[in-house]
């Protein structure tokens, strides 16, 4: 249970650091089915043995790299293309994993960790975490004005960038929450955090705080009333969510 | 390339999706220099100034001075309005320190703001919130924060007032020549180039003409480079 908590604080924070780019660049149905594709990544380590985290990776990684070659070389939004691919993959996943192993990688479990891979997990967020801020301005500009980043060095590597930052968060978190519902913790604290927030800078810091609370309190929830986590954590963060939106309502008056 | 020209374009040719955009443009400017670019609407002009800028893959050769700071102030511009993003953060962008800018940048940034005739509390309001007219004038500020060497406009008063046109033409000029900026425009209006370039290029997918404005604007020349409708019926507001 410690080790969880520890995972959820954060990798919550490194989600909601991540959450106000994939939200602005209109990403978050892409994140969401990016999610999925740890699926199949799972399902072949499980099959030869050796640890799904790895599998998730390789998987994650990949999938980045197709969304950024489709960004560059397709004139449809990839959204179609991303939709059919990753979700093929997740029923894909669903055939080949074990029965027994379904469930926890689609939704998530308080995982069993050992303590260099606990404390890897955790430096690895928290390095995730810190370079979200420091790359903030260059993932700004290619938000607000891909040209006018390019003329000032800010090229498309930067775009690769975010999306392999984002795959490696949501690999992170996938043991805790799950395949099916990791990419929602990367969007929703930042939607929350989006209706408070007057400025970038704000919305980025107050969505890195909700992301640690969000996960922790999920977690608190499935702990006291013997829930799994993943949908523990969304259901949580959703609901915070509801309640944010007449702060938003007052601005937008 | 002589000591005093900053922009040398020798045979730029641009092709998209096959269909040739630009033919053999050639074309020079010198320091401090304002030139104007004309033509009809889907002649070529932002296509023109996006090669310049190295946005688009090209044939030929463009040659800019090494030690020029090129900016440009782009046509459109547009912010999903919910977008919880400043126009002072718009302007840190250009600051190495977008968490903690320093002091002399946000000075720089309230002068420039000041100098394009903004209230400084545009600076907390949200990019999506501020007019078309306001957005401009931002652009054109942000665009001088860190003293450029070029200035690319595409169309800078495209949702200006009217009335405020002529300021912004007269602040260019000023920059121009207080700060010896090259200023290269895109214009669709003719008196602003008679009154504010020294030289013109007429542009229709191909060089047509290129001088002192009222040496090669002549009503043959327009004849030839918007056709016989006549240059009085382009329309800004139509994407080039």
């Amino acid at each position: 249970m410690h080790s969880s908590f520890w995972i959820a604080v954060l990798v919550g924070i490194a989600s909601g650091s991540v959450g106000p780019f994939i939200l602005l660049r209109r990403m978050a149905l892409v994140g969401d089915a990016l999610s999925h594709v740890a699926l199949p990544g799972i399902a072949l380590a499980l099959l030869y043995g050796f640890d799904p985290f790895y599998g998730v990776i390789v998987f994650l990684a990949l999938a980045s790299l197709v969304i950024y070659w489709l960004e560059g070389n397709s004139r449809v939004p990839p959204d179609t293309i991303v939709g059919l691919l990753f979700t093929a993959s997740l029923a894909v996943g669903i055939l080949i994993i074990p029965k027994g192993d379904i469930i926890d990688s689609l939704f998530g479990a308080f995982p069993e960790l050992s303590l260099p891979f606990l404390l890897g997990i955790l430096t690895a967020a928290a390095v995730l975490s810190v370079l979200c801020f420091v790359l903030a301005r260059r993932f700004l500009f290619r938000i607000v004005s891909p040209d006018l980043g390019e003329i000032h060095g800010v090229g498309r590597k930067y775009d690769l960038a975010l999306l392999l930052i984002f795959a490696l968060i949501v690999a992170l978190g996938i043991k805790l929450v799950g395949t099916l519902l990791m990419g929602a913790l990367t969007i929703i604290p930042a939607a929350v955090a989006k209706t408070v927030c007057h400025g970038m800078r704000s919305f980025v810091v107050v969505s890195a705080a909700l992301g640690g609370v969000i996960a922790v309190g999920g977690m608190w929830l499935a702990d006291t009333f013997n829930l799994l986590p993943g949908p523990s954590i969304v259901l949580f963060g959703v609901a915070l969510f509801v309640l944010s939106l007449p702060f938003g309502m007052r601005r937008t008056q | 390339m002589s000591g005093n020209n900053i922009l040398t374009v020798e045979g730029l040719s641009v092709t998209m999706d096959g269909v040739p955009v630009l033919r053999d443009v050639n074309f020079s400017v010198n320091q401090g220099e304002a030139l104007a670019v004309i033509g009809p609407n889907g002649a070529g002009k932002s296509v023109l100034f996006r090669a310049l800028l190295g946005l688009l893959p090209h044939k030929g050769t463009i040659r800019w001075r090494l030690d020029a700071r090129i900016d440009y102030v782009p046509q459109r511009f547009t912010v999903q309005p919910s977008a919880p993003i400043t126009a002072m953060e718009f302007c840190l962008l250009k600051s190495p320190g977008f968490w903690r800018p320093r002091a002399a940048f946000v000075r720089q940034v309230h002068a420039e703001i000041a100098l394009m005739g903004l209230d400084p509390a545009i600076l907390d309001r949200n990019l999506g919130e501020l007019s078309g007219g306001q957005t401009q004038r931002l652009l054109i500020a942000w665009a001088l924060l860190n003293g450029p060497t070029v200035l690319l406009l595409d169309e800078p008063t495209a949702g200006v007032d009217a009335g405020f046109e002529d300021t912004v033409y007269a602040l260019i000029r000023r920059i121009q020549l207080e700060r010896g900026t090259t200023v290269l425009l895109i214009s669709h209006d003719l008196s602003v180039v008679y009154r504010y370039a020294k030289a013109v290029l007429c542009l229709n997918k191909s060089v047509l003409c290129q001088g002192v404005p009222a040496e090669v604007l002549t009503p043959a020349g327009l004849a030839e480079l918007y056709g016989e409708s006549g240059y009085y019926r382009h329309d800004p507001k139509v994407k080039h």
